[in-house]
């Protein structure tokens, strides 16, 4: 190509002028033969090569049902001129509507996943597909797969809406493994209350097994406390009101429950 | 209906109290208030009961609930606790007064701390306890509440005998069988045996309440005190926990329901206690995990402000005794105008009138 343009410049006149001219390293005005203007003098009008014209939008040719995949094949700012949605953004002024798309800095601030459309990822899993293999068909229920893979991750994804794309929330991510020094997990280390062995259940047991004696019923045992409705109702009292905390509601079941129980009316 | 009726003048009736006299007032006899109340009003009140020059509780659904629960009290069973919570100035304090009043009148043992939160900060001596060397003493305190507590119940101590013998040092002792009364004094007057006194005193008194010969009844305020943090230190300025006063360990045992023939009634004031937000009210925030634990099982009882009926039933009162000078004040645009700026809470309802 630097071959043929070589002999090209050399033909040519002062006055007709190419796009390849531009794209040279001499500039027109060194030309040999040419009448070099002035320095002081601007260069005239037709002396400069023309602007390029803008070409139509990309969204003019597209069709309906093209391959929008392609349009978009990765993450890509907003480019006004490829997006065919007529999208406006922005915060109109008054009697206004918001701007259009065109030069709308607003869009381009946004995060975008045109990239990532139903289409697009279908695509997506169609190629992963090939480099996946089959699940290990021994491992076919829950309890094996505890039993070999012991260690467990839970990672949580949230869907919302805010000035970030990024929630906090999903940096939690909790691991689920019973080791042998969890057993001394103490009273005070309980992340929530169980009623079991705790002395909300020796209190309770204590004043029934007072009140049985006092009146004389003594042949009643433990379980069989235990077992009864009341206390059920008093358990799950005391262990909501110690989970959630104190409200009316917790409090007035909790009122009602030790009513039945101590028998008071 | 209730603007012309607001006052139930009568002391016989006391006892009947029933849904109907909700919202009215009832007298109290000032005499009675010298020998029940030595020290357990609070002060706007007691202020208040000088102005007037009569005393005047108004009937409210809480206390109308504890003494429905009081009077089918059986005397067998272990003491039930009652704790009556609620927030800032609703009236937790004199719907205890008015329970203690009831008790009174029905012969009952009065066992009155008017606040515990006195007990847990501001104490000048403190004297290592001579009965166990982990605890302290705290003399004053002690000594102040002996007096008040025999005011209260004269008529009781030389009926209650001691069944113990306790030796107070290597000279002076106490025999089996002398009554109560005398334990009452000898902490009066030596002072630095005050506390082991109180302790004595409750101990016999758990005692006996079982064999049912008088039904004692221990009312508490601020018991939220009881498991909180002190201000009190050492002097080596290392904190002092609350476990480690002789009055607050006794106290403990006092408030658990291992005895029988009586009843415990609480109130949880957040007003004088230590290190807890301002806004706190309900029963877990103010009693924390051990508080909780120790009185469980027990029958909370909201304390709230005052509805409609009376608030109306207070504003006549007010208005009987004069204390609303200003013009607009028995008007409804004047009532209503107090109710939103008050909420309808007795205790800023009551600030506020002082200034019309």
């Amino acid at each position: 190509m630097a071959a043929a343009s070589l002999p090209a410049w050399r033909r040519l006149q002062p006055g007709a002028r190419t796009l390849r001219a531009f794209s040279t390293a001499a500039s027109p005005t060194t030309l040999p033969g040419n009448p070099r203007p002035s320095t002081t003098e601007r260069t005239s009008r037709f002396d400069r090569p023309p602007r390029r014209k803008a070409l139509p939008p990309r969204t003019e040719k597209m069709a309906v049902d093209q391959d929008w995949p392609s349009v978009y094949p990765v993450a890509a700012p907003f480019k006004p001129s490829a997006v065919p949605l007529p999208v406006r953004m922005g915060y109109p002024v008054k009697m206004g509507v918001p701007m259009a798309k065109e030069g709308n800095l607003e869009l381009l601030k946004i995060p975008n996943f045109l990239h990532l459309t139903p289409v697009a990822i279908k695509k997506h899993c169609e190629a992963l597909k090939d480099f996946c293999t089959e699940w290990p068909a021994a491992l076919d229920s829950d309890e094996k797969c505890e039993k070999h893979f012991p260690i467990e991750i839970d990672t949580a994804d949230y869907v919302s809406a805010g000035p970030s794309i990024r929630n906090p929330k999903a940096r939690v991510v909790t691991l689920r493994k019973t080791e042998d020094w969890e057993k001394n997990k103490t009273e005070a280390d309980m992340e929530e209350y169980i009623w079991t062995n705790s002395s909300s259940e020796k209190n309770i047991l204590e004043t029934l097994l007072q009140i049985k004696a006092a009146e004389k019923n003594l042949e009643v045992t433990k379980e069989e406390l235990l077992g009864t409705k009341e206390i059920e109702d008093y358990k799950k009292c005391v262990v909501s009101l110690k989970n959630e905390g104190d409200s009316e509601n917790t409090l007035s079941q909790y009122k009602d429950s030790v009513k039945r129980l101590l028998n008071l009316t | 209906m209730l603007k012309g009726v607001t006052r139930l003048v009568s002391r016989v009736h006391k006892a009947k109290h029933e849904e109907k006299h909700e919202g009215q007032h009832y007298n109290l006899p000032l005499q009675d208030m010298k020998t029940i109340f030595p020290h357990g009003l609070p002060p706007r009140y007691a202020m208040q009961m000088k102005t007037f020059n009569e005393a005047c509780l108004m009937v409210r659904k809480p206390a109308l609930e504890l003494l429905h629960y009081l009077k089918n009290t059986n005397f067998a069973h272990p003491a039930v606790r009652y704790v009556l919570y609620g927030e800032k100035g609703t009236g937790k304090t004199l719907s205890l007064c008015h329970i203690i009043h009831f008790c009174a009148k029905q012969d009952w043992l009065i066992l009155h701390i008017p606040d515990a939160h006195l007990w847990v900060k501001d104490c000048r001596d403190l004297l290592q306890s001579s009965y166990n060397k982990q605890r302290f003493d705290q003399p004053l305190e002690a000594s102040v509440w002996l007096k008040n507590f025999k005011t209260t119940n004269e008529r009781f101590l030389n009926q209650i005998k001691i069944q113990e013998k306790y030796v107070w040092n290597k000279r002076e002792s106490i025999e089996k069988g002398s009554s109560l009364g005398e334990v009452v004094e000898q902490g009066i007057t030596r002072v630095r045996n005050a506390t082991d006194a109180v302790g004595i005193v409750l101990k016999e008194l758990k005692r006996q309440s079982s064999l049912g010969i008088f039904h004692l009844l221990v009312a508490v305020d601020g018991v939220n005190a009881l498991w909180g943090r002190t201000t009190l230190k050492r002097e080596d300025k290392s904190p002092i926990a609350a476990e480690e006063l002789a009055l607050i360990h006794n106290l403990r045992k006092m408030v658990k329901n291992d005895w029988n023939g009586g009843a415990i009634v609480m109130t949880l004031s957040q007003t004088g206690s230590l290190f807890k937000p301002r806004k706190a009210y309900l029963p877990q925030e103010l009693l924390g995990k051990e508080g909780f634990d120790a009185l469980d099982p027990f029958i909370p009882i909201l304390v709230g402000n005052y509805n409609p009926k009376e608030f109306e039933s207070c504003i006549q009162y007010y208005l009987e005794n004069s204390w609303l000078q200003h013009e607009k004040a028995h008007t409804e645009e004047g009532k209503k105008e107090l109710l939103f700026l008050s909420n309808g809470n007795p205790g800023q309802l009551e600030r506020l009138c002082a200034y019309l």
